[in-house]
């Protein structure tokens, strides 16, 4: 079993549309694949049509395995299930800082799900707090959508000094650019400029895209109503640089 | 979450359906229709699809497999003139009909209207909560639909719903054919190679021989149809084990018929088999192809494929050969003299052991044939000759014939076992003797002039397999004490003397067999 989180520190970059289609493309790759839905607000869900977790408020998240397995539900595709958000998700800190080992709960909790899954991919709230902390710890991959634009640039170098302060592995942050606009001056140079900084920065990129706004009009993966957008492509080409990165699979 | 497999006398309509759904759930249905299509619904000539609670129907070039264990529908284009499983392109039906048979041709059984349907019962808000699809198959005045559900994780409670839905209408579960067969008015002959025939312990041998020969001859009729039309290789397979199984009744059982009968019908029914040696030795050859290529260097596979092709066209005139032969008044009048003959015991004369109690002879012969193999077999070693291990072979088939003929006089379990134990062994020289002939058969092909197979390439892959086949050979002899020994346990043969031994001398032919 694999972890991948879609992670930024900054919102507004298009990190749920990533989890989201990231996690269909896993699917139809044949990764029995379950998409868990950390951010209260509950996006994944909504593009996948399934109703939030009434049941599963915070403290049976991460004690509470039998809950979790009860509150999974089938998407409408083969292969990927979801672990649909509660609004409660928003006050995780205070119960983990509650906790013991209150940086590695979310790795056990996941681990007990293992077995059911090849891949299960973190949509995760955009804050540093000690849920983040958790996904840092768990993910065997933290994939970073970053807009080529100076203040996101200021995100992945704060995400990249935490990790280095916390002594978390930087090798697992695999940043990629999202909504780019070749079109703008600013993008282009801003990507030459982080790729010659960040060597584990993923070839493709995912251009910016009316269809990927559509998704919540459409309410599903970008790849079964626009499978020919040039965003498509690029989240599939994405996906297969993760699966390499991280030994999917293989 | 199990899937409810249903079957629905009479047509599923959806609307009708969605009506018996709780109003208080909010669910709805949606569905793909389709139009209904004329079809046939198939099955092999053993009924084998029936057997493996599938269905299988086809429309135009699509093939439906129903699967009424996993409640599954499986999908698969076909090319118009398939028959085998083997003619299919890789894909699910292949891969199902593939593991139910392999040699035998999946052919129409029934003509068939079929409406198929898919759908899913969605939440209010879009979301797919149950998907389940349906066939709804006619023929003539009678409808039936089947169906299976699939629950999806997270959503029981939306299927029982769906379930207690299709309950109401009048669905009822469904796993095996019968009930789809039944209302459809599709009769199947039941046909098994190995059928029981019941016999009575005390009855005349006589009287049990024909009825054995009886039922065979029925066996063996049946069969005529599908040489003659070449439908797949199993008829011919079957009408020879069937012949030559009504032959080892008469020799076998030598002495319940008069002796001037027993050696004319030997020698007929051997003449009959004989008749279509030629077509089974090719159809074992063209059915083993894969394991040939198999066996030797890519190099020399372009002379095994020629040797193949002209296999191949041999086949095609030794199957008209035999075609000719089973349509021709000759045969006709022979094949039907030879069951009228056996229909009543009464029209064949006493032979010396004709009267003896059929349990008594049957104790006696499959003793007799036990001790015979272990007497054999005991003596092997490294430098026995291969003739001797042809007859050990042979003298095992024969166990096992008698005690397969017998097998309803003895409780079923315990001959079952005893059958199962000499299996391995049996097997064992069956593929020894199968290694020895085919190598007997390639020499006599690339050597003969009339055949006109004298290619370079022909030349090397028969080398090569013959190389293959003579070391193939030795493995199996090498086995032989090894399997032998296992036949010949302590449990085995006390086994054997427990079920064949009459009460009052098993102390005396026990001390025999430790011998």
């Amino acid at each position: 079993m694999k972890i991948i989180a879609c992670y930024s520190n900054k919102g507004g970059v298009g990190k749920t549309a990533t989890a989201v289609n990231l996690a269909y493309v896993s699917a139809m790759q044949g990764n029995r694949t379950l998409l868990c839905d950390l951010d209260p607000q509950g996006a994944s869900g909504f593009y996948f049509r399934v109703k939030p977790s009434k049941k599963l408020k915070d403290e049976a998240f991460f004690s509470d395995a039998g809950r979790i397995a009860a509150s999974i539900r089938a998407s409408d595709y083969d292969n990927l299930d979801l672990l649909p958000a509660n609004l409660t998700y928003r006050d995780f800190d205070i119960f983990l800082s509650r906790m013991k080992n209150r940086r590695s709960r979310l790795k056990k909790t996941l681990a007990a799900m293992g077995s059911d899954y090849r891949v299960i991919i973190l949509d995760c709230p955009p804050n540093i707090s000690l849920l983040s902390e958790n996904v840092f710890k768990a993910a065997d991959r933290i994939v970073v959508p970053v807009i080529p634009t100076t203040l996101s640039v200021r995100t992945l170098e704060q995400l990249h000094d935490f990790f280095r302060d916390q002594e978390y592995q930087t090798k697992k942050i695999l940043p990629f650019f999202s909504m780019v606009q070749q079109s703008k001056n600013l993008h282009r140079e801003t990507m030459t400029e982080l790729r010659k900084k960040y060597k584990r920065m993923l070839e493709s990129y995912i251009p910016f895209s009316t269809d990927v706004e559509k998704m919540g009009i459409h309410r599903a993966p970008l790849l079964t109503f626009a499978a020919k957008d040039e965003a498509a492509a690029a989240y599939r080409k994405i996906w297969e640089d993760i699966e390499k990165k991280a030994k999917i699979g293989g | 979450m199990e899937p409810f497999v249903f079957f629905l006398p009479g047509r599923l309509s959806i609307q009708k359906l969605s009506q018996l759904l709780p109003v208080e759930s909010g669910s709805r249905i949606s569905v793909e229709k389709g139009e209904a299509e004329e079809g046939f619904l198939l099955d092999t000539f053993e009924n084998d699809v029936f057997q493996a609670a599938k269905i299988l129907l086809q429309t135009g070039q699509l093939l439906l497999l129903f699967d009424l264990q996993t409640g599954q529908l499986h999908e698969q284009q076909a090319a118009a003139d398939w028959k085998l499983a083997g003619d299919l392109e890789e894909g699910p039906v292949f891969r199902l009909l593939a593991d139910i048979s392999k040699l035998r041709a999946f052919l129409p059984i029934a003509k068939v209207k079929v409406k198929r349907e898919s759908g899913q019962l969605l939440d209010d808000e879009g979301k797919t909560l149950v998907r389940f699809h349906a066939l709804t198959v006619s023929r003539a005045r009678k409808v039936a639909a089947i169906g299976g559900t699939q629950s999806l994780r997270g959503y029981t409670e939306a299927h029982d719903e769906l379930k207690q839905a299709l309950r109401e209408y009048g669905a009822v579960p469904c796993t095996d054919t019968v009930e789809l067969y039944r209302y459809l008015g599709i009769e199947r002959e039941e046909y098994s190679i190995k059928p029981e025939i019941p016999l009575q312990p005390e009855a005349p041998v006589k009287e049990s021989g024909v009825t054995i020969i009886k039922t065979l001859m029925g066996l063996v009729r049946c069969n005529e149809k599908g040489i003659i039309e070449d439908i797949d290789s199993e008829f011919l397979h079957d009408y020879r084990v069937g012949l030559r199984k009504v032959r080892s009744v008469v020799t076998l059982l030598s002495g319940i018929f008069r002796e001037e009968d027993t050696v004319r019908l030997k020698t007929q029914l051997g003449e009959l088999t004989k008749k279509t040696n030629n077509l089974r030795d090719l159809d074992v050859y063209l059915l083993g192809r894969e394991e040939y290529f198999q066996l030797i260097p890519p190099i020399t596979h372009v002379g095994l494929r020629l040797l193949f092709s002209k296999l191949a066209a041999e086949r095609k005139e030794e199957q008209k050969k035999v075609q000719a032969f089973m349509k021709s008044r000759g045969y006709a009048r022979q094949i039907a003299a030879l069951q009228k003959l056996f229909a009543d015991s009464a029209n064949l004369g006493d032979g010396p052991i004709a009267h003896e109690k059929t349990l008594t002879l049957a104790c006696r012969l499959i003793l007799k044939r036990y001790r015979k193999v272990c007497k054999t077999a005991r003596d092997i070693d490294e430098n026995t000759p291969d003739p001797v291990l042809h007859r050990l072979r042979i003298n095992c088939k024969k166990l096992r014939y008698l005690m397969e003929f017998f097998t309803p006089l003895f409780p079923a379990e315990e001959i079952r076992h005893l059958i199962k134990s000499l299996k391995v062994l049996q097997d064992n020289l069956g593929r020894f003797n199968d290694y020895s002939v085919q190598q007997r058969f390639l020499a006599g092909v690339a050597g003969d002039p009339k055949r006109d197979f004298q290619v370079l390439q022909i030349a090397q892959a028969v080398g090569a397999l013959t190389a293959m086949l003579y070391r193939l050979q030795m493995e199996e002899r090498g086995k032989v004490m090894e399997n032998f020994a296992r036949f010949d346990s302590p449990e085995i043969r006390a086994e054997f003397h427990t079920l064949f031994h009459p009460k009052e001398d098993q102390d005396e032919d026990h001390s025999l067999l430790q011998q």
